[in-house]
């Protein structure tokens, strides 16, 4: 009896040993809605667990659009301010927030550490909205906007933003956006059209910024057309509310993330007849960032998590397979990790060559910010 | 006494620290900032009502949008309120009253982003009150129209905020003297008239009080007029997330929270004011 009692003392006391051992806790912080939150926890953090067993992984979901990335450059400015060690080992951010992040030095400089940083191609891994970032992040994904429609509303969708102008005035309240207030595919409809209206669209996401462009006879003729074509369309709520309204069938055309019309088509959330188009000249889309920040007491451990994340398999069986967003390595490493069926799914509508061809950056910071301000003054 | 008087003061203590750690700390914050622009080229921050100018001319419409749909809510809310209220006094079927006054307060239990995801889809063109309508056959699906606009963000206020009011108004209606009440129907006044000319007239202190904290909560809220219509002209909450979360800019969205406040401190000025009339007991 005495014998079992000290046994079951010594079991516990190894066990509570081996879980003060087990108590290295990796932070990782995302911005984006709870399907960012979802895939770190679920997919990435059970991944990395089989191989780090004595890591555990916490996540903290920062809410959805720049607000969520916002949430993590304030709480690390400050813990800058206040000189203290970070408890955000990684962080998911959105494009707008990264660039302030590296000039402001609250990022460490990782990728040269990373093995899979050779296997990004993109551009967007060494320029965000016009700062340079090279060596500071890793994209997690791509993710793109487009218009989805209905066939069985309209059968002949307008296939760039100048038939769109006339087709919104034929069939008035059919095409739903939702302004720039509430989510990001209303935001990159309206980049999308000052691309296509002002055609400065190189000069917007490539910079400099020349203050003569903002309120110039070309970006004040765009935003006149936006008022009187905004006099036809619906207003929905949000980029979730586009969706909802698609499938109400109140509205025929609208903007939406590719990423999230694919799962809420394989969760049966939305009508599966719905498609989607990339317009003429094409619409914005955007990466996530995983970066790690300057005062991170994990760096190490930070920068192999990182590593598996960008991963082919992982890029392959999450990313492009579970998550439906494009890879954020280079496509060609995927091959042979990746079901060809979820490959072809993600390009069923859209075409590989329609996407490098149409598949835009959003402007640079201050023409992003002056685009807002304008639409707010002369459109709203 | 001097032992008890430091004694109640450590009793208060905690929640004085609270409320000036979390609230009057930022507040006062909130407020300096709202006054002060930042830096530019290394130049110090200085004064400036740079802030209130941006937030005027931008959000000048949203700042009438916003009083006149708290206006009409907290109208329409106290006119049900009366109604519903003088209902549970005045009315003769007991079933019905005892369940409207089971069902009246449901509301009261259902957060207001709860209460906008459901407004969302219950009141859109192809929702489900349009739906049942057109089921019905009251309404062919050519007639309906969504009210996803200012109107769906007046219904969720007054659905939302009705129960609470009804809540105090109720309660101060049951706790009249009947005998005013009675001495009405003795002299053949109708339900109606008893109800405005008798009953409101002796609520009426109440009545205000509960529509003061309605407006001041209806003013507070975010999650109702993003979710229901973020577009042009919309509520002061929501330009004041959306200076934050999309220019970073705290200062226009300080001005816009200090325009906000002087509306409501001057709603609450002229309940106030109205105490003082009364007997310097504001109720």
């Amino acid at each position: 009896m005495k014998l079992t009692t000290f046994s079951v003392a010594g079991v516990m006391a190894l066990a509570f040993v081996s879980s003060a051992q087990a108590e290295t806790v990796l932070t990782v912080a995302t911005a984006g809605s709870q399907n960012m939150a979802d895939y770190v926890t679920d997919f990435l953090a059970p991944k990395f667990h089989e191989t780090h067993p004595d890591v555990t992984i916490r996540v903290i979901g920062t809410g959805p659009g720049d607000a969520g990335s916002n949430a993590i450059v304030e709480r690390l400015e400050a813990q800058k301010g206040a000189n203290a060690a970070s408890d955000i080992d990684v962080a998911v951010v959105h494009q707008k927030a990264v660039g302030g992040m590296v000039s402001s030095d609250l990022l460490e400089k990782y990728t040269a550490k990373a093995d899979t940083a050779k296997l990004v191609s993109s551009d967007a891994a060494k320029n965000a909205l016009g700062v340079n970032v090279e060596g500071y992040v890793l994209p997690m994904f791509q993710s793109q906007t487009a218009f989805a429609y209905n066939p069985d509303l309209v059968a002949n969708p307008p296939k760039s933003y100048d038939e769109l102008v006339g087709w919104a005035k034929e069939n008035p309240k059919a095409f739903g956006y939702n302004g720039i207030r509430n989510g990001m595919s209303g935001v990159s409809f309206v980049a999308g059209w000052m691309y296509a209206f002002t055609g400065e669209e190189s000069q917007m996401v490539n910079g400099p910024f020349k203050e003569s462009l903002v309120g110039d006879a070309k970006w004040n003729g765009a935003m006149a057309g936006l008022k009187s074509f905004n006099e036809n369309v619906t207003f929905t709520p949000g980029n979730a509310g586009t969706l909802d309204m698609l499938n109400r069938g109140e509205i025929a055309v609208g903007p939406v993330w590719v990423d999230m019309f694919y799962s809420w088509q394989a969760d049966g959330r939305l009508n599966p007849n719905v498609k989607l188009l990339l317009p003429k000249p094409g619409m914005p889309g955007q990466p996530m960032y995983y970066v790690v920040p300057a005062k991170s007491e994990h760096q190490d451990l930070a920068v192999e998590f990182i590593e598996l994340a960008t991963s082919p398999e992982i890029q392959a069986k999450g990313i492009v397979e579970k998550f439906n967003w494009y890879p954020g390595i280079d496509a060609k490493y995927l091959e042979g990790h990746l079901d060809q069926a979820a490959w072809d799914k993600l390009f069923t509508d859209i075409k590989p060559e329609e996407l490098s061809e149409r598949a835009k950056a959003f402007p640079i910071a201050p023409y992003f910010n002056a685009m807002l301000t304008s639409y707010e003054k002369n459109v709203e | 006494m001097n032992s008890s008087r430091f004694a109640g003061f450590l009793l208060v203590l905690p929640a004085l620290t609270v409320i000036g750690v979390m609230f009057i700390y930022p507040l006062s914050y909130s407020f300096v900032d709202a006054f002060i622009v930042p830096a530019k080229d290394g130049g110090a921050a200085q004064f400036s009502l740079q802030n209130f100018a941006t937030a005027l001319s931008l959000y000048g419409d949203d700042i009438l949008f916003t009083i006149v749909i708290v206006g009409i809510s907290a109208c329409l809310i106290a006119l049900g309120s009366i109604l519903i209220g003088g209902y549970l006094t005045l009315g003769e079927n007991r079933f019905f009253v005892r369940v409207l006054a089971a069902l009246y307060r449901w509301p009261l239990f259902i957060p207001f982003i709860v209460a906008a995801q459901c407004m969302r889809t219950f009141l859109a063109k192809n929702g489900l009150m349009n739906g049942v309508l057109v089921e019905a056959g009251i309404l062919t699906p050519l007639q309906t129209i969504g009210f996803l606009d200012w109107r769906g963000i007046i219904i969720t206020f007054v659905w939302k905020q009705l129960p609470f009011v009804t809540l105090l108004v109720a309660g101060a209606m049951a706790a009249l003297d009947r005998s005013t009440i009675d001495a009405g129907r003795d002299v053949g006044a109708g339900r109606l008239r008893i109800l405005f000319q008798i009953i409101v007239p002796q609520i009426m202190p109440t009545l205000i009080v509960a529509l003061v904290l309605s407006i001041v909560i209806m003013m507070s809220v975010l999650s109702v007029p993003v979710m229901i219509s973020g577009h042009s002209p919309t509520m002061i909450t929501v330009e004041m997330a959306f200076r934050v979360n999309s220019y970073n800019d705290y200062g226009t969205a300080n001005a816009l929270g200090v325009i906000s406040y002087c509306i409501t401190g001057a709603i609450a000025w002229v309940y106030l004011r109205r105490g003082v009339k009364q007997g310097g007991k504001p109720v």
